[in-house]
């Protein structure tokens, strides 16, 4: 056997290294599926986690780990979905540490609103937003990613159920009851 | 329970398409007798504006930009899982290093028990030289080298661990 010594050893890591950073998919084909999928699912991580600022650093970690995975996705809406699973994954993990468990959703509220505030329906959409977010932060944490998912994203019973690991069938019955909830709380003005 | 409506797929439509409520007369009026409509309109409308305003307003940073900080870790975290077996491997050689150190250490101990015993048995055997002469031979022949390995050892050990961990 040929004896190698330890510099000419990491000599070789090293070239590994190069080679795997590379991933499946190429640099002009993300930039194309970041330009139609970033600011969905920046949306998604703001509301979830509540925090503008805390969206940014999920949404870098979200497509490192899509990057990351090559995994072949069959078609545009499979990778999609995929996106949105692991940044369900994402919300749920920072979910878990202690500093999430105070107000969940009002923080992501209130961060900008450009409009002019003279306008009427500018004042009117920042209440209907902070009454939803209100309503939101009252509600589960897996129902307001059903909701978010079934009525925001326009997913599927399915999609939904692959993006949460939930199964198929009980979408339909948990997206129910979690919708009955938010209208009752939207009609309550979210107090 | 489930209550369900025929009608919700069209209330869902209307609303992601943005006719509701101006373009939807007849629809309208259902949802307006119809609870569980009114419930999807409610949630419906609230989250798909406040989607279509988060996203108008979104910043996330440039594809270039998330690509390149991708690569950059991506080409660390390689490095890192590259550079596993080598500190194994250094880790290793290090512990047997030690456990030789130990085992040299152990064997002098015990040589030097067994010398004291030779010189024991050399005061015992004081009125008979013949003895003393055979016993020193035999401490002579046994112990002395011995000693040389453990001195060596303790000399080469330091040595053999420096040419294992130095990078180069």
């Amino acid at each position: 056997m040929h004896d190698m010594t330890l510099s000419q050893l990491e000599q070789l890591g090293d070239e590994v290294a190069v080679s795997e950073a590379t991933f499946q998919m190429d640099e002009d084909a993300f930039r194309l599926f970041y330009e139609r999928t970033a600011r969905p699912v920046w949306a998604y991580l703001s509301r979830m986690s509540g925090d503008a600022k805390l969206a940014e650093d999920l949404l870098q970690e979200t497509y490192y780990r899509f990057l990351r995975a090559n995994v072949s996705h069959e078609s545009d809406a499979h990778r999609r979905n995929y996106l949105f699973r692991i940044a369900t994954n994402l919300v749920r993990d920072m979910r878990r540490r202690p500093r999430m468990a105070e107000s969940p959703l009002a923080d992501g509220v209130g961060h900008q609103e450009p409009a002019d505030p003279q306008s009427a329906d500018a004042a009117d959409g920042a209440v209907r937003r902070l009454d939803l977010a209100r309503s939101m932060a009252r509600l589960k944490p897996r129902e307001r990613d059903l909701l978010w998912l079934a009525y925001a994203q326009g997913s599927s019973h399915k999609e939904i159920a692959e993006t949460l690991g939930l199964k198929a069938a009980s979408i339909k019955l948990l997206l129910f009851r979690a919708r009955r909830r938010l209208a009752g709380l939207l009609r309550e003005g979210g107090r | 329970m489930i209550a369900e409506c025929v009608r919700e797929a069209d209330v869902l439509e209307a609303v992601a398409l943005g006719r509701w409520p101006d373009r939807c007369g007849e629809l309208a009026a259902h949802v307006a007798s119809c609870e569980v409509c009114s419930d999807l309109v409610e949630v419906a409308r609230a989250l798909h504006d406040d989607r279509a305003w988060l996203c108008r307003e979104a910043q996330p940073p440039s594809a270039g930009m998330v690509w390149w900080r991708a690569t950059i870790r991506a080409r660390a975290e390689a490095a890192r899982t590259a550079a596993q077996p080598i500190s194994v491997l250094q880790g290793i050689a290090g512990a047997c290093l030690v456990g030789a150190a130990a085992g040299l250490a152990t064997v002098a101990w015990r040589s030097i028990h067994w010398m004291d015993r030779i010189g024991e048995l050399a005061v015992n055997l004081e009125s008979r030289r013949a003895d003393i002469a055979s016993a020193s031979a035999l401490a002579t022949g046994h112990g002395l080298p011995i000693l040389i390995a453990v001195a060596a050892g303790l000399v080469l050990a330091p040595l053999a661990l420096y040419f294992t961990l130095a990078d180069d």
